[in-house]
């Protein structure tokens, strides 16, 4: 089965940017949510989805939040989350670590590096 | 008769206690007069520095609104770009598929082209104005450079998309500024309680609930070159992911 990625942003315009560059890959399975609620829900309903990749400052609730609503329920709890934010400072780094994002990306982000960072999370998958 | 001398002694310490009062009160009455006059200017003053704080406090909720408003307006206008580099990117997707179509159906052309020479390998002229027919016709330098210029221009677009994330960067911006705005807002609004004892708690109340709900931007966006930023960030995980973790020195040292 091939990935199929849920792509959470309340940005509209860093959601398009984001399925543009999973696209630009070579990825052409993907949907979106604009939070973390919105997230968690697509997730109970569409069993396809295998990968998340989600921003950290959202209303309703963040991507941490998120990260650790799907750590803890044990049908999710194996997903693959790439957390794509503007937060650069160590601090936050480390506290997306111990909620267990599997890598961690600062925008503005390059194709380059988001290409980087999925293979890096499937190689280990 | 020991009293009265006593008495009228004591008399005596009173009223120059009194005298002395009297002096203090000849000095001290005129700074009385003009801290009085200096009130009567004052109070004024404090009123209308007052009334100018509550008009100022008045208006921010109107500039926290602009703010929005082109927060807003740059999403919109952001969500037009793209979808015009979306249309553009379309095109210069066919157009290079159709400039393949063309270099791969020149293939046959080329074919009949030489079958035509065999037939007039016996006429020399024909021969040559066919040569002469085919150097004309022979675009396949050109379409080559169009499909470079079409990728180039494709790659340009995608370029173009990635630097529109200085949309939601500085949307994150705004928002910071704002929650600022708002902090004084609410600052301000206390201290119009103060002076003037109005009942403005249900006002606080209200903007204190307004944080609240605006607190998922991040302060520290920035729209730098992110390789640097990156860099640090895959340096922390890095550190991280090699730490020891501290079961594994209990067990070193169990």
């Amino acid at each position: 089965m091939g990935l199929k990625f849920l792509v959470v942003d309340d940005s509209v315009t860093m959601r398009r940017i984001v399925t543009n560059s999973l696209k630009n890959l070579g990825y052409e399975n993907f949907i979106e949510a604009s939070d973390g609620k919105e997230a968690l829900a697509k997730l109970g309903i569409d069993k396809d989805l295998n990968f998340v990749i989600t921003d950290w400052n959202m209303p309703v609730l963040s991507g941490l939040e998120l990260t650790k609503a799907i750590r803890t329920d044990p049908s999710t709890e194996k997903m693959p989350i790439l957390m794509v934010t503007t937060r650069g400072v160590k601090d936050d780094i480390i506290e997306a670590l111990q909620a267990k994002v599997n890598n961690y990306i600062v925008k503005p982000f390059t194709p380059q590096v988001l290409k980087e960072k999925i293979d890096q999370i499937l190689a280990t998958a | 008769m020991k009293t009265l001398p006593t008495n009228m002694s004591s008399l005596f310490e009173k009223l120059n206690d009194l005298k002395t009062i009297f002096k203090f009160a000849e000095k001290v009455v005129p700074i009385i007069q003009s801290l009085t006059e200096f009130m009567k200017e004052v109070v004024p003053l404090l009123e209308n520095i007052n009334s100018s704080i509550a008009e100022s406090t008045s208006k921010i909720p109107m500039a926290s609104n602009q703010i929005n408003n082109v927060t807003s307006a740059t999403e919109l206008a952001t969500t037009e770009i793209l979808d015009l580099v979306d249309e553009i990117t379309t095109n210069l997707e066919t157009s290079e598929k159709l400039l393949n179509d063309i270099i791969l159906n020149s293939g046959s052309g080329i074919e009949a082209l030489g079958k035509l020479q065999l037939l007039l390998k016996d006429k020399p002229e024909a021969l040559k104005l066919l040569k002469d027919y085919q150097d004309a016709s022979n675009h396949s330098k050109q379409i080559a450079d169009l499909i470079g210029y079409v990728q180039r221009s494709r790659t340009d677009t995608y370029k173009i998309t990635l630097s529109l994330q200085v949309q939601d960067i500085t949307a994150q911006q705004l928002a910071a500024v704002n929650h600022l705005i708002q902090s004084v807002h609410l600052k301000l609004s206390a201290l119009v309680d103060n002076i003037e004892q109005a009942d403005l708690g249900d006002d606080v109340k209200n903007i204190k609930q307004h944080f609240g709900e605006q607190d998922h931007y991040d302060p520290n966006a920035s729209y730098l070159n992110s390789e640097g930023r990156q860099e640090a960030v895959d340096k922390i995980i890095l550190n991280q992911s090699s730490k020891t973790s501290q079961e594994e020195i209990d067990k070193l040292f169990g």
